[in-house]
């Protein structure tokens, strides 16, 4: 599904990937976790194509397809979704609205009709229940002035909708109490499908007691330097990140 | 014997002939034509035109127009309608009210609408002390000459307490001619004590015209009374448009406009409003979209003359490809209007290199006990919030279009009808490509 090979990328003239690798199956979740700065934005950022990096080497293949050249509506209609680790206010644009250009843009780009407003509205409405949101959501303008717990439960909302192949969720459980955390894991999870594929960022593993992961990365100053199951999570909770300085230093 | 006029602008009056006025608005006129033939032609030097040049449209030898259009049918008029917008509504052709064209049945009882020049024939001396007084003594030149052509327009008037439910729609609608011409329309609106009215006042045109629009819209809204008043310039892409607000506002009284800005090439809006009475209220939004070959200039003047009042002033303006726009809104608190709040702001999101806007908000406060702000912004799409709607398969294209009405919702919001809104947000969205 996924392969990442050698990737190197900066911002200015400061590297931040400095050779990552990663390969994702079908249908596989892999949560990457690392501590603060170590480039897992960052690694978000250049799979989905937000400008500002510049990749310097290694590939990014998704489906076969080389993503680096594609522009990020162009890999989203292939499949690929962020949600954000900051999801971004649109002040003055319509959640339904945005809701439906998005979907429907997606549906355009596989030869799909448009849904009518009708079919939109009940799927809309079907998916705000799975998280927990209410209806006059729909109403406010995307992500302004929604609280913080909102906000990610907006992101996964529109992972929903817009069913990706593969989802990279930045973040998703920071700032978030036990309940919305359990909300959100409870929408991750019903998005589960051996077609699916999730990258979960994650700076603690709390949110990997929800949602389990079959593979956990680490990644430091750039690189993934440790794989395993969900056991290195739990090791990592109990040593927490600093004998990764003690290990590079090695 | 007429006073002779300035270069560029010999033909904007025709000879005062068949107008049926009364002698008080014949003299009104002639001494307009006197001070406006005295005056020199605004320039550059002034504040107020200091951004905007006439030469474009001195270039143009605009003639006044002397014979109504009778050539138009009903059907003319569907290619400007509003479809789903429920109305009383009047039609001007090239500045002459066409009563044809006009739906002005079952209106309810205290409203009087019409033409203007009709009145005038049936009841002039209605208008006395009514017309033109809201402009006071302003100089201001295209005003001035309006008043020396006052000719036709709408007159709108609610008598004490009348609560008027269906908007009332004015299309002015322009049709080319021969030769360019210039129309002079004054509207007359006024709303008696408590009454309530909205006002739609929308410039179109059939096709991509050349012709001078030079409007003076006067409101008097008396005790308690309520306005909302949208304006719509929608004006062909090849035309000049100016027009005049005159504004005056008894005790409690309340006023709510929104100003859309969207054709012409270039054009001239000037705000000019003043509390008489204490207590009152006056909103004025504004959305104002520059493109190409396009200059849009906004003067509001705001004169918090008596204590209490409150005004809010939020213009927005959308600048793409060499798209030029001019902000220049004045309060002005006297000395004696303590607790008087007003609240203005300007904000430009530009959307090209190439594309300019002058912007000048001021605070005139001469009372110590004021709360007064004003802010002013320019700036441009946040590249995050564009990858925002692209990470969601938007295209690049619909994604900037989609900020746009974004940053415009706030305005566009103010228009009452649905399908008002939807008009506009349409041909916003359209003019961003
Ligand atoms: N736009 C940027 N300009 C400069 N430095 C950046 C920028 N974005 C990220 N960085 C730096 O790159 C490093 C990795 O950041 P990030 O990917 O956000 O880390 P993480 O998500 O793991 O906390 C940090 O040192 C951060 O300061
Ligand atoms: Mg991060």
């Amino acid at each position: 599904m996924l392969s990442v090979t050698g990737l190197r990328a900066t911002v200015g003239d400061k590297e931040i990937l400095k050779g990552l690798d990663l390969k994702v199956g079908p249908g596989e979740i892999h949560a990457i976790m690392g501590p603060n700065g170590s480039g897992k934005s960052t690694l978000s950022h250049v799979l989905s194509g937000r400008d500002g990096y510049t990749v310097t080497a290694g590939s990014v293949l998704f489906e076969g397809q080389d993503l680096l050249t594609l522009e990020p509506e162009v890999r989203a209609q292939l499949g690929l979704f962020l949600a954000f680790q900051y999801p971004v206010e649109l002040p003055g644009v319509n959640n339904t609205y945005f809701l439906k250009a998005a979907l429907n843009s997606l549906r355009k780009a596989r030869g799909e009709p448009e849904l009518d407003a009708v079919s939109f509205l009940r799927l809309i409405k079907e998916k705000l229940k799975i998280l927990h949101l209410d209806d006059s959501l729909l109403k406010r303008a995307v992500n302004a002035g929604f609280s913080g717990g909102e906000k990610k439960r907006n992101e996964i909302f529109q992972m929903a909708l817009l069913e990706p192949k593969l989802a990279i969720l930045d973040e998703t459980d920071s700032g978030l109490d036990i309940d919305a955390l359990r909300v959100v894991a409870e929408g991750v999870n019903a998005l589960r499908s051996p077609e699916r594929s999730m990258i979960v960022v994650t700076h603690y593993q709390r949110l990997l007691d929800y949602i389990q992961p079959d593979y956990v990365h680490v990644l430091a100053r750039g690189r993934i330097i440790r794989s395993g199951g969900k056991e290195l999570a739990l090791e990592l909770e109990e040593k927490g990140y600093g004998w990764i300085d003690a290990e590079l230093a090695a | 014997m007429n006073a002779p006029l300035h270069s560029g602008l010999e033909h904007w009056l025709s000879a005062p002939d068949d107008t049926p006025a009364p002698d008080w608005l014949l003299e009104q006129r002639r001494a307009a034509r006197v001070r406006v033939s005295a005056q020199p032609l605004p320039h550059s030097k002034e504040e107020a035109w200091r951004y905007t040049s006439l030469k474009g449209l001195l270039e143009q030898d605009f003639s006044a127009i002397d014979e109504p259009l009778d050539a138009l049918q009903a059907e003319d008029l569907d290619a400007v309608l509003i479809a789903g917008l429920d109305a009383h509504r009047v039609v001007l052709v090239n500045g002459r009210f066409a009563p044809e064209l006009s739906t002005l049945d079952a209106l309810p009882a205290g409203v009087r609408i019409g033409g203007l020049r009709d009145w005038l024939d049936r009841d002039p001396e209605s208008l006395r002390g009514q017309l033109d007084t809201a402009r006071g003594e302003s100089g201001a030149f295209f005003a001035l000459l309006n008043t020396a052509g006052l000719d036709d327009g709408l007159v709108l008037w609610l008598e004490r307490g009348t609560l008027l439910e269906r908007p009332v729609e004015l299309i002015h609608l322009s049709v080319e001619l021969d030769e360019p011409r210039v129309a002079h329309p004054r509207h007359l609106v006024y709303l008696e004590a408590g009454a309530q009215a909205t006002l739609i006042e929308r410039y179109v045109s059939l096709g991509a015209s050349l012709y001078c629009t030079n409007a003076v819209v006067e409101v008097l809204l008396g005790r308690d009374a309520v306005l909302k008043h949208e304006r719509l310039q929608m004006e062909s892409r090849n035309a000049f448009h100016l027009t005049s607000l005159y504004l005056v506002q008894d005790a409690n009284s309340r006023y709510v406009g929104v100003n859309i800005g969207l054709g012409a090439r270039w054009a001239r809006t000037d705000l000019n409003t003043r509390f008489r009475g204490e207590q009152a209220e006056c909103l004025l939004h504004g959305l104002y979209l520059a493109g190409d070959g396009q200059l849009l200039d906004y003067h509001l003047d705001v004169e918090h003359a008596v204590p209490n009042c409150r005004s809010e002033e939020q213009f927005k303006g959308l600048l793409t490809g060499a798209g030029r726009a001019v902000f220049d809104g004045r309060v002005l608190v006297a000395k004696h209007a303590q607790k008087s709040d007003a609240a203005m702001s300007n904000r430009n999101l530009m959307l090209s290199e190439q594309a300019e806007i002058d912007t000048k908000p001021q605070l005139e406060i001469y009372a110590d006990d004021v709360k007064c702000s004003h802010g002013t912004t320019v700036g441009q799409i946040e590249p995050e919030m564009l990858f925002y709607l692209r990470s969601r398969g938007i295209d690049a294209a619909r994604a900037q279009r989609m900020l746009c009405l974004g940053f415009a919702a706030e305005i566009l919001d103010q228009l009452g009808a649905e399908a008002v809104r939807e008009q506009v947000a349409e041909a916003v969205a359209q003019r961003l490509g």
